[in-house]
């Protein structure tokens, strides 16, 4: 039994409780009476992908359904793979130790680019073919994705059978349904896949072809077996409905999230032009109150956190903020459960909702400036004003607080070096400022850290045709702001830019690059989200081996007119809006939040009705 | 305040929780439970609770001791049935009573293991010349560094029985708040001898005792 050999060898891994499963909260169901295994698999370390909240919902929700059967599989850390490969020990599931290739789904969720490599590399662990070609024409072992990166699933398409757009509370369920009555009958794995192409929000990579100009872009897309010319991503109507889990896994061993968490909303109305997730997980949705307050008790009850966090994009943008976190306050500080708030901003940040988080939270103070100067705020259409800043600061720091974290991006679209001062400039104001307040912190000095991070343009964002600065670029521009900081009161740091220069080289890519990512893989990348393993050397080495100029995706502008690797896949906001909010951004006018007025992304038209 | 004394067994998965995660993991039991937990009266309010020894990463146990303290009394079975209904796989509360010994008066803990080999008569011999020796040294790492510690006197063979495919020991070694030996440091001192190969198995704690040999309650 494979059980008996990975016990064997597990007290040589570090944090062995990673790789045993038996958590409270994990589902065991008898095999025998099952008729569909999905392995969820998370392309990394047991750590980071423990905390992932999609996973908590979809495997709660398979395992509703008293014939499927849902497991948890993660990337083992380096000490223990090297352990498995030495001992034959293929890559298993967690509830019931199996080994992974012999489940009906393998599915991944792909939340990073830079765990492209980790899927290769788990695919090879467990001994199931890296390229869907390879794999057995019978009916199993499906290798499904979902998640926020497979908006361009294109740098993957060779490795998947099937990419799952949007939200998979109910495209998961439809595909698992199909699957088993399908091999009911009989029927083969493409004979499957051509029927699962119709389902809603699946997406079958083998059956669309790609023509290129000699200048590299895209000539056209060739749609074969009858698959839809068009996938358009799975969206929840009613989310207040929506299934959600009233238990976790609760692990052992400390995980990076270790907390209960309730989705209070998705969506954002704020359309911040760069980012991603404000835009492909339209329409803006929410819940009620009650269902929230009744989802943190149930949870907290049934898994026994003393912490609850509010998971969304921006929580305070929650219509009922105010009677929503008294309720809940209510019932976290009598059953002393800590309450935590992240992706507050900073605009609608009023005193008597800092009080109320005062009462929980004793950590610092984080604001997503993005953009040091007001003129490349409204480029971005970061709609945060420095006088809203500062106020936000004042009564941050009259109540007690003495230090902030301020987030900025390096290499926005229409930058210059003015913008680069400006981060300086703003952090020097927010020191005056401290100074300044009559009953700041006594006896503290004020300590502003900034965080630096290089822009990565990315699909189905306004800046999707942007280029990406180069190198020199952002060389020159991290260099100036550290000769324009000139005060220790002020940390600057930065994230490593080839990271982001292979992010977006990913991000934008076309099926061109699943060789690259395969050779990459070879030479032995994983891992890559880890400084510690990040090689972008050996990146560079299997771009060069693969014909590849990376300028082309990084560097160039994509026209407008220019068809997109992801052009074929409908996520409800359009290419027209796209243009439109590029046009707007590079006059520097911005464009207000949605609750404020539409502004015609195309998202309602799915809807069918107004968002608000 | 009610002082309370559960002895509990760790066993399968349960055996590969860390010390530090079973803190982290009693604390999640105990919330789960919805017991009358009592709380530190500090600026940092949290539920008291101990365990009297650590166990090692990987050892079974039979007698874990974890002591706590509650609002209000109510019968010790149903102490005992409310957690067993919220543990861990693995985990389970074998007795709930009042805790009659401190932590202190613990002197010594009962280990079985299982040495399993090719040849047991030869590794049954092994035994024999090793517990035969004046003195028995092993390098002992401690907070100060490494430090050479004789445990001859201090090992206490209950029983030593052969198989076909193993010898199975059961020792006693000094435990609590002076001394704790850990019987790896017995397994590495008979490895160390270079005689027949073996791999020590199903390594559990099998009982922890004070003075005159008085099981600890």
């Amino acid at each position: 039994m494979l059980k008996d050999l990975i016990e064997k060898h597990l007290l040589e891994a570090q944090k062995p409780s990673r790789y045993i499963g038996g958590e409270v909260g994990s589902v065991i169901k008898d095999k025998s009476k099952v008729d569909v295994r999905f392995a969820f698999c998370f392309p990394d370390t047991y750590d980071i992908g423990m905390s992932h909240l999609g996973m908590k919902i979809l495997y709660s929700l398979t395992n509703e359904r008293e014939n499927y059967w849902c497991e948890r599989c993660f990337a083992p850390g380096e000490d223990f793979e090297a352990v498995m490969r030495e001992n034959n020990i293929p890559l298993y599931a967690l509830e019931s130790l199996d080994p992974i290739k012999d489940f009906d789904f393998i599915g991944f969720t792909m939340q990073y680019e830079l765990s492209y490599t980790n899927v290769l590399n788990m695919l090879d662990l467990a001994g199931i073919p890296i390229f869907a070609a390879d794999r057995t024409q019978k009916l199993t072992q499906i290798v499904v994705a979902g998640g926020p990166c497979v908006c361009n699933p294109e740098p993957l398409a060779d490795f998947f059978d099937i990419f799952i757009l949007g939200e998979g509370e109910e495209v998961n369920l439809e595909l698992m349904d199909l699957y088993a009555e399908m091999r009911k009958q009989g029927a083969s794995r493409d004979e499957f896949l051509r029927s699962a192409a119709h389902i809603e929000g699946v997406y079958v990579p083998k059956f669309y072809h790609f023509m290129y100009k000699e200048d590299g872009t895209i000539d056209r897309l060739e749609v074969s077996d009858g698959a839809p010319e068009v996938v358009h991503k799975r969206i929840i109507t009613d989310f207040d409905k929506v299934f959600y889990p009233d238990n976790f896994v609760v692990p052992f061993t400390e995980i990076v999230q270790d907390r209960a968490s309730v989705e209070v909303l998705r969506g954002c109305i704020r359309g911040c032009r760069f980012c991603q997730a404000g835009f492909i997980y339209r329409p803006f949705r929410e819940k009620h109150t009650d269902t929230i307050c009744k989802e943190v008790k149930c949870l907290c009850e049934n898994t026994g956190y003393d912490e609850v966090s509010l998971a969304s994009l921006s929580t305070s943008d929650h219509s009922e903020i105010d009677p929503m976190l008294t309720a809940l306050l209510d019932y976290t500080v009598s059953e002393r459960i800590n309450l935590s708030l992240p992706s507050l901003r900073v605009d609608n940040f009023s005193e008597s909702l800092l009080e109320k988080i005062k009462k929980v939270r004793k950590s610092g103070l984080t604001f997503a400036a993005e953009g040091g100067t007001q003129r490349l705020r409204d480029v971005i259409n970061k709609n945060v004003s420095e006088e809203e800043i500062m106020n936000t600061c004042r009564i941050a720091f009259e109540g007690g607080y003495s230090s902030v974290k301020l987030y900025f991006m390096m290499g926005l679209p229409t930058e210059t070096d003015e913008d680069i001062k400006g981060i300086a400039e703003l952090a020097n104001r927010i020191i005056d400022l401290y100074y300044s307040i009559e009953n700041r912190p006594k006896g503290r000095g004020v300590q502003i850290s900034i965080s630096c991070a290089t822009f990565v343009p990315k699909p189905f964002t306004p800046f999707q045709f942007e280029p990406q600065d180069t190198r020199e670029m952002i060389e020159h521009k991290q260099k100036l702001l550290l000769d324009t900081v000139k005060t220790k009161k002020i940390k600057v740091s930065y994230h490593n830019p080839e990271v982001s220069m292979l992010e977006v080289i990913l991000a934008k890519g076309d099926r061109r690059l699943c060789k690259a990512v395969y050779t990459a893989w070879q030479k032995g990348c994983k891992f890559d989200s880890w400084d510690e393993y990040f090689n972008f050397g050996k990146w560079t080495e299997a771009f060069a081996e693969c014909g590849i100029d990376t300028s082309f995706y990084a560097n160039r502008r994509f026209e407008y007119d220019e068809i997109m690797p992801w052009d074929h896949l409908d996520y409800y906001v359009s290419k027209e809006f796209l243009i439109r909010e590029n046009k707007t951004a590079h006059k520097s006018i911005t464009t207000p939040n949605c609750r404020l007025r539409c502004s015609g992304c195309g998202v309602n038209k799915k809807v069918g009705r107004e968002c608000f | 305040m009610i002082r309370v004394r559960a002895t509990f067994e760790k066993c399968g998965r349960a055996k590969y929780i860390s010390h530090l995660d079973l803190n982290r993991c009693m604390l999640r039991t105990f919330r789960r439970s919805g017991l009358p937990i009592w709380y530190t009266e500090g600026f940092n309010p949290h539920p008291y609770y101990s365990f009297a020894l650590a166990l090692s990463l990987g050892f079974e146990s039979s007698c874990e001791i974890l002591d706590f303290n509650l609002n209000e009394d109510m019968p010790n079975e149903e102490i005992k049935d409310r957690l067993n209904a919220v543990m861990p796989e693995g985990m389970k509360i074998i007795k709930v009573a009042e805790q009659k010994q401190k932590i202190t008066a613990i002197t010594e803990a009962e280990y079985s293991f299982s040495l399993s080999a090719a040849d047991t008569d030869r590794l049954l011999g092994d035994i024999q010349t090793l517990l035969s020796l004046p003195e028995i040294l092993i390098e002992k790492k401690t907070k100060k560094g490494v430090k050479t510690v004789d445990i001859k006197p201090s090992v206490k063979v209950m029983s030593c029985e052969k198989t076909d495919h193993s010898v199975d020991m059961v020792i006693r070694l000094p435990a609590g708040t002076q001394t704790n030996f850990n019987p790896t440091l017995f397994i590495d001192a008979l490895r160390n001898m270079g005689g027949e190969t073996f791999e020590a198995e199903k390594i559990r704690r099998t009982g922890i005792f004070c003075e005159n040999n008085e099981i600890f309650s």
